[in-house]
């Protein structure tokens, strides 16, 4: 019997123990709550109210989400030549500047490298119009695979932070830059020179007279003859060409992927009547 | 604002110029030094190191400049007295007459220096004699953002 009585006491003792611990650990745990800014039960305050508390915010949130890609916004360009030579290109210094981003390795490329030391294809472009090819830096791509590929006479500029400016999605992929307006004034990717001369062309005459009249401004685009229902028409054909028709998934983008991975992409500014340019970038 | 900066030379591109540092091959024995170009319209690596086949073409309110360094030889001789670049160039320091290649209408000034035990010449040319006194401050903001290292940190920035 005595045995007994030691056993349910040493048993008592024991459970005290445990709720003991148990306690000290629930205060333990209300007190981290409350210092993390969502603590209830602290005696040392009032009791709250009855009904809704306000809810206190989370000290810690989940990563922003990137902003809005900006298709306007034009950066001069710093890096090296494939020579090594410090090299520094102002979009002020041409009333237009084609930025050509490519790679030595991308097979959509190489037909433009060949474009861009053709004096007869050159010729495409708005008189005036500068091209500056753009590769990734030297911790990217290799000098000599560039220059064996960079025709003679034409501006290479090595420089990963360009890419990056310009939120390059893929190579090849080309930016327009009105240097008297200090503006990007048209985007994309194209696999033919003749769609980027177009691509410029149209730019051009959109935009004016370098730095003249801007996006909006009467006859803007009357000196390509098209306007209101004419230049829907145009537009709408120009995308029916393309493959692009009503209810095509291009037309519906989810997610920036969506707009950089589709095989057409148009201008920055499709409003201003830029040509899709079918093409693929398959060198991200 | 874009930033050149190699051979201890570093140049901060005030708006409208673009820029350029190299230096050429050494040929048959003799040793090359680093050349800065920087202008407001575009440079191409066929231009001479003093604007040959770049002034040409320049319009009325362009402005070509070059930064030519010389040998140590140089450092202590006469010609390159002068402590540091101009900073304050006014419209008398151009003159049509200085120009490397003459080109009607347009104005120079040329002036030779040394900075950071490195000897230099400046020399710049404005499309427009007549429009002096309006370029000759954007090439005064241009000199102002010139930083020269010494020869022995050059060669670590090459």
């Amino acid at each position: 019997m005595l045995a007994l009585v030691i056993v349910l006491l040493v048993v008592v003792a024991l459970v005290c123990v445990v709720v003991t611990g148990l306690l000290r650990s629930h205060a333990d745990i209300l007190r981290s709550l409350h210092q993390l800014g969502v603590g209830v039960g602290d005696p040392s305050v009032a009791p709250l109210p009855l009904g809704p508390q306000p809810v206190a915010t989370p000290r810690f949130s989940a990563p922003g989400l990137p902003g809005e890609r900006s298709s306007s916004t034009a950066f001069d360009i710093e890096g090296v030549t494939v020579g090594g030579d410090a090299v520094a290109i102002s979009v002020q210094a041409a009333p237009l500047t084609l930025f050509a981003f490519l790679s030595s390795g991308c097979s959509s490329c190489a037909a433009i490298w060949s474009a861009l030391g053709d004096e007869e294809q050159l010729r495409l472009l708005p008189q005036g119009a500068r091209v500056v090819a753009v590769t990734k830096g030297p911790e990217f791509e290799s000098p000599s695979a560039v220059s064996a590929r960079a025709p003679r006479g034409l501006t290479v500029v090595m420089s990963t932070g360009a890419w990056g400016d310009y939120e390059v999605p893929g190579s090849p992929f080309f930016a327009l830059v009105d240097g008297a307006a200090g503006r990007r004034v048209g985007e994309g990717v194209a696999n033919q020179f003749s769609q980027i001369a177009d691509l410029v062309r149209r730019a051009a005459v959109d935009a004016g007279p370098p730095g003249g009249a801007r996006p909006g401004s009467p006859g803007r685009a009357g000196a390509l003859g098209l306007d209101g229902a004419e230049r829907e028409a145009a537009n709408d054909e120009e995308l029916r060409s393309a493959g692009i028709t009503p209810g095509h998934p291009s037309l519906y983008p989810r997610s920036l992927d969506d707009i950089f991975a589709s095989t057409a992409v148009l201008g920055a500014h499709p409003e201003a009547g830029y040509g899709p340019l079918a093409a693929s970038a398959d060198d991200a | 604002m874009a930033t050149l900066f190699a051979k201890g030379i570093r140049l901060d591109l005030p708006p409208r110029f673009e820029g350029r540092i190299y230096q050429r091959p050494s040929v048959a024995g003799a040793t090359s030094y680093p050349v800065v170009h920087a202008a407001t319209f575009p440079l191409s690596s066929d231009f001479a190191d003093f604007g040959g086949g770049a002034t040409v073409g320049m319009q009325a309110t362009d402005i070509f400049t070059v930064l030519f360094e010389y040998g140590p030889e140089s450092v202590g001789r006469e010609l390159f007295a002068r402590s540091g670049p101009p900073t304050a160039l006014g419209p008398n320091d151009f003159y049509p007459y200085l120009l490397r290649r003459g080109v009607g209408g347009q104005s120079g000034t040329q002036w030779f220096f040394t900075e950071s035990g490195r000897p230099f010449t400046f020399y710049a040319v404005l499309g427009s004699h007549a429009l002096r006194a309006t370029l000759a401050p954007e090439v005064n903001t241009l000199l102002k953002q010139l930083t020269v290292l010494p020869a022995s940190a050059a060669s670590l920035s090459s």
